[in-house]
């Protein structure tokens, strides 16, 4: 009997990719919008192609469809140039893994979110696949949809696997270990001490140079001074642009297009440190600038902004980030957003071994809910993310399995309401599975917290606030939005 | 079993009670990361939180999400109703994340009077070995500004060999089970662990002794089959007692509130306190929060279904517990490769409603295994 | 010989009688509230139908979920899982089937068994209404069909519509959805078959089925599941030649002609 096991997620996403490699750039922009109305994209990644090449983001989309593609053709063109795959977790600094010439990295999370918003089927096949094995249903489907498709034994196998979520992540962490123990590869671990008196820190920087030196044998590699420079220096580049989006978000209404949230963290968790990176985050901050100087926003209004306290939903694209920008919500960033990098020192191979472990300390969900409270950490950035962007509101998105932060969700909600008069909408569903909570019940629930609980408490019309550029001159305002 | 139960039936027992009208501090600790000689080394009571097999978590619900664990909320619930307000304070390990949740909405809601973090590493090597002394040394740093004086090396190392002696009885006990002729069910033996967790060491090694001596030559009747219960964190008797009703006798575990808070040890090798104690602890932690040491508690679980000549193995993990839902698919799929039946289980903490669902696998389960014998 | 089988469900009660391997008498009813009653009442109208008194019974077993109060009330010598019954009892009716899917009204079950009938595996869905005849009650009744009508019906499509959605309570939204849309009553019930055959199947992954398959339980009888659970895991679903909602009872009553033989 055919019980059908799926062709995996990772193969299939890097053939697509591969036409997206082989294109330049001109011929993406007039072929990227008719991938829709000519139905080459499969039913169940239209949502995403639309939301990918709608004409204010296109141009950013483009450079980040050939990032992805640079991304994953690498590691499928690994092993014949004799380099390794190195399986991570979204919360791993992957520029680490990009210094080395004989390793490649690939994250989970990632992999998931492109399968699930680009395949037939939207990764549900490999989620059944973990669930055949007898794993429980309230694993995590950011990873274990990608990791299930591993597990299939039909698509790229990974020679290690990279486990940073110890200390930040239970679920992450199992998963991960699961798929180790089931390819029998081997990991190499990152845990977090969960101690913010400065001691933790310090252990973790110990942490994070036996890992590099694990990874030099494993590898057989010694990780070259020169190399890691030339990583850091373009991390750093990512850095400034990172801060420069951050600046753009602070306008009134938000120049920023809801989906390049998720764009920023997709670059960081993959190809940090790189040119491909570079380019995406230079694409994104240039159509910010120019949006911000026509002043251009997709409705009428900018009704509300909100901050998302976690991840968003990834499964309709267009029905979350579009949806949300015709109806004048601006989506700020989400906790993933919340990773605020440091410019790495270059002058010694120490010091830029430092940078890294401190960008690994303060990765998204590692500086967060693997702190030494997660709800205090979690809460401080939070505060600061909607004190400095002005953000009206926060949702929580409630993603089931999301242990963590489901256990703190509540002190959160109560904190923001003190500290700053915030109020948080908590929805529930799976940002990855679709057919947990529907969109259009999202959609609702959504609608119905903006209209009923933020437009309503402040009635006042909303000023557009004079925005301090990053060279410290004013930007002044005109005119009033409603 | 009168006196165990008097010890373990309760969350503020009549023993408690006594303890603290004397002058007695109470600790209360969540995971079996936590060196309890340093607790009992201060003179204070350390008390293990559980929820005596309670469902209710309508306060808890509030706080923890419907996400979380059954077990942290029925726990939590306890906390916020004032049945746990006889404890002085609490010694937080980051044992899980519904645990680490659990105790941060209890400060939150409540507060404790006083409170200590102790974390633990979740992997071992010699830099975390370090880091846990470290730890180890704040921790009883904080239990000596606890109780105004100096936890001195002796009392730590009385400590160190008093808890291995009442480790060492209740592997006796555990003897007394796993023979032939089992002396003790399991549900009365997870009595009697949970009745170590909540009393002073005199008192429970007395009770000890006596149980030993009592079922040294007592039989319990023959069951259909001989289980192994592994999986998450219960102290819900009536769960094992539901079990051993369809007729599978739980002759051992591999649970935290059981045999995996006692089992293997190695002994100090004398270094400070903090060493010996770091090296009892961390190098013994039979736990799926412990990376990298899958095969410790494969070879865990081997040996306790050879050693109790089981005839298959029941897993359990609380609807949401990732750590153990995980790994009872691991510790499945390494025990059926050995032609060692298992039945995975997914419950609810304390829900009666369950246990008829339970009663049917369980049953079923028994009636596959039966057939093979 | 006669030997006897009380299967006491939540929603149904069967009683089968047996003698030299054949069903002399098979009753089905809904149950009572009280489990030992629903069992004198079945076993009660089985006996008649076979012409014989309790007396002449042999020995009996019980199972279903009253199966312990009717084994204390003396109606049985033994009581035993509905998964051992389900699957021996098909194993009985065709000793080639090794897997045996069972959908009920408020349970569904998935049993492995070898060649000898013996139990090798099992996963049961009790908590959950998707993926039990209760999913497609409520649908039926959203669609406006009776139950026994929505399998016919959801054969007659050619476009069957998607359910994006796995629970009971946004798929019955979706339902509705569809038919304000002016979707086809034929197709959306295509989808309700659809959408419980993939709850199923997901239920059934578990345990790795195996051919031959049979479907047992009451949604055995709705073609239209049978139909895409056949497509979905590529292989005939076995037609039990008793009809499927009393191969517990019959499995039951098998197992103690098996035990008083031995």
């Amino acid at each position: 009997m055919k019980m059908k096991m799926p062709t995996g997620l990772f193969d299939k996403l890097s053939s697509q990719l591969l036409v997206i490699e082989l294109l330049p750039r001109p011929v993406l922009k007039v072929v990227g919008p008719l991938l829709v109305p000519l139905k080459i994209m499969p039913e169940d990644g239209r949502s995403a192609a639309k939301a990918l090449m709608a004409p204010h983001v296109r141009d950013a989309s483009i450079e980040f469809l050939k990032m992805a593609a640079e991304w994953m053709l690498a590691a499928k063109r690994a092993r014949k140039r004799g380099e390794k795959v190195i399986l991570v977790p979204f919360n791993f600094p992957s520029e680490l893994i990009h210094a080395f010439t004989k390793a490649r990295p690939l994250t989970s999370e990632v992999l998931t979110t492109l399968g699930v918003s680009a395949l037939p089927g939207q990764g549900e096949d490999y989620w059944n696949v973990a669930m055949g094995l007898g794993l429980p249903d309230h694993l995590c489907s950011a990873n274990t949809i990608e990791l299930g498709s591993i597990l299939s034994g039909d698509d790229l196998k990974p020679d290690a696997i990279i486990q940073s979520a110890p200390g930040g992540c239970d679920v992450n962490s199992k998963i991960h270990e699961f798929v180790a123990h089931y390819l029998d590869i081997p990991q190499f671990f990152l845990q977090k001490p969960t101690d913010d008196s400065g001691r933790g820190r310090e252990w973790y920087g110990k942490y994070m140079k036996s890992l590099v030196a694990q990874l030099e044998e494993f590898l057989g590699e010694k990780l070259d001074e020169g190399r890691l420079r030339a990583v850091m220096e373009k991390a750093n580049r990512c850095t400034e642009l990172y801060y420069e989006l951050w600046d753009l978000q602070k306008a009134v209404p938000s120049p920023v297009p809801n989906l390049f949230s998720l764009l920023i963290y997709g670059t960081r968790f993959t190809m940090w440190g790189t040119d491909a990176a570079v380019r995406t985050m230079e694409a994104m901050v240039k159509i910010g600038k120019e949006r911000l100087a026509k002043r251009e926003y997709p409705a009428p209004a900018e009704v509300a902004r909100c901050l998302w306290a976690y991840t968003s939903y990834y499964y309709d694209f267009f029905g979350f980030f579009n949806w949300m920008e015709d109806k004048g919500y601006s989506h700020l960033g989400d906790g993933l957003d919340l990773f605020f990098p440091k410019l790495v020192d270059t002058a010694s191979m120490d010091s830029m071994l430092e940078g890294i472990a401190e960008a690994a300390w303060n990765m998204p969900m590692t500086r967060q809910v693997g702190g030494e409270s997660m709800s205090g950490s979690w809460t401080e950035d939070v505060v600061h993310a909607v004190k400095e962007l002005g953000a009206d509101c926060v949702i929580y998105c409630g993603h089931h399995s999301c242990k963590q932060t489901w256990s703190v969700a509540s002190i959160l909600r109560s904190e923001l309401q003190k500290r700053t008069g915030t109020p948080m909408l908590m929805l529930q569903g799976d940002s990855w599975i679709k057919n947990m909570t529907p969109m259009s019940v999202l959609q609702e629930q959504i609608e119905e917290f903006i209209s009923n609980v933020v437009a309503k408490k402040d009635g006042k019309k909303r000023k557009i606030r004079r925005r301090k550029k990053a060279d410290g001159a004013e930007q002044s305002a005109e005119a009033e939005m409603a | 079993m009168d006196e165990i139960r008097k010890l373990s039936g309760a969350l503020e027992t009549d023993h408690v009670r006594k303890w603290k009208a004397g002058g007695g501090k109470v600790l209360g600790y969540t995971c079996i990361a936590t060196p309890v000689e340093l607790v009992a080394a201060a003179g204070v009571l350390p008390y293990r939180v559980r929820a005596l097999g309670s469902a209710q978590t309508e306060i808890a619900d509030a706080h923890l999400s419907r996400f979380n664990c059954s077990f942290c909320r029925s726990c939590l619930q306890l906390g916020l109703d004032g049945s746990y307000d006889f404890l002085d304070g609490m010694i937080e390990t980051n044992g899980c994340d519904h645990l680490r949740g659990m105790i941060e909405n209890w400060k939150y809601a409540k507060g404790f009077g006083f409170f200590h973090y102790l974390r633990v590493p979740q992997i071992v090597d010699k830099d975390s070995f370090a880091f846990f002394v470290d730890e180890l040394k704040l921790m009883r740093r904080a239990m000596s500004d606890f109780i105004g004086a100096e936890v001195d090396d002796d009392a730590v190392r009385a400590e160190i060999e008093r808890q291995e002696r009442i480790r060492g009885k209740l592997r006796r006990l555990y003897s007394i089970r796993e023979r032939e002729r089992p002396g003790l069910t399991g549900a009365e033996a997870l009595e009697v662990f949970l009745a170590a967790t909540a009393s002073t060491t005199d008192v429970f090694e007395a009770e000890l002794d006596r149980i030993i001596r009592e079922r040294e030559g007592h039989e319990v009747p023959a069951p259909r089959a001989r289980l192994v219960l592994g999986g998450s964190a219960t102290d819900e008797v009536d769960f094992v007692r539901e079990i051993e009703d369809v007729g599978g006798l739980v002759v051992t575990d591999m649970l935290c509130f059981g045999s995996r808070a006692f089992w293997t040890r190695e002994l100090p090798q004398q270094g400070s306190p903090e060493e010996d104690l770091a090296r009892l602890y961390l190098g013994n932690q039979i736990c799926p929060r412990m990376f990298d040491e899958f095969h410790k508690r494969r070879d865990f679980i081997f040996s306790a279904v050879e050693r109790a000549r089981a005839d298959g193995v029941v897993l359990v993990h609380n609807k949401f517990c990732d750590i153990h839902g995980v790994d009872n698919v691991q510790l499945r799929m390494a025990l059926e490769k050995k032609g060692v039946p298992v039945l995975q289980l997914e419950k609810e903490y304390g829900a009666r409603a369950d246990l008829g669902r339970i009663r049917t696998r369980v049953q079923a389960f028994l009636e596959r295994i039966g057939d093979a014998k | 010989m006669y030997y006897a089988g009380i299967d006491i469900g939540s929603l149904t009660a069967e009683a089968v009688i047996v003698k030299d391997g054949k069903v002399v008498a098979a009753r089905i009813m809904n149950v009572f509230p009280n489990p030992v009653d629903s069992a004198r009442e079945v076993m009660g109208r089985a006996l008649k139908s076979a012409g014989i008194g309790a007396g002449d019974i042999s020995s009996a077993i019980s199972t279903g979920y009253g199966r312990d109060q009717v084994q204390a009330a003396g109606m049985a010598q033994e009581n035993v899982s509905e998964i051992s019954c389900h699957g021996y009892g098909a194993f009985c009716v065709d000793p080639s089937v090794r897997t045996v899917i069972d959908i009920g009204g408020q349970d569904a079950k998935v049993i492995k068994m070898d060649g000898s009938g013996k139990l090798m595996n099992f996963v049961m869905n009790d908590k959950c209404a998707a993926g039990t005849g209760h999913f497609l009650e409520v649908m039926s009744r959203t669609l406006g069909v009776g139950l026994e009508e929505l399998g016919p019906l959801a054969l007659e499509s050619k476009k069957p519509v998607l359910m994006s959605n796995r629970c009971t309570i946004y798929v019955e939204t979706e339902v509705i959805h569809y038919l304000q849309r002016g979707v086809s009553r034929k197709d959306v019930a295509a989808g309700i078959s659809r959408a419980m055959a993939e709850r199923v199947v997901a239920l059934a992954r578990r345990v790795r089925p195996e051919p031959k398959v049979m479907l047992t339980g009451g949604v055995a009888k709705n073609t239209a599941v049978r139909a895409e659970l056949e497509k979905i895991l590529g292989a005939r679903m076995e037609r039990p030649s008793l009809d499927p909602q009393l191969i517990g009872a019959y499995g039951a009553a098998m197992l103690a002609a098996k035990g008083a033989a031995s």
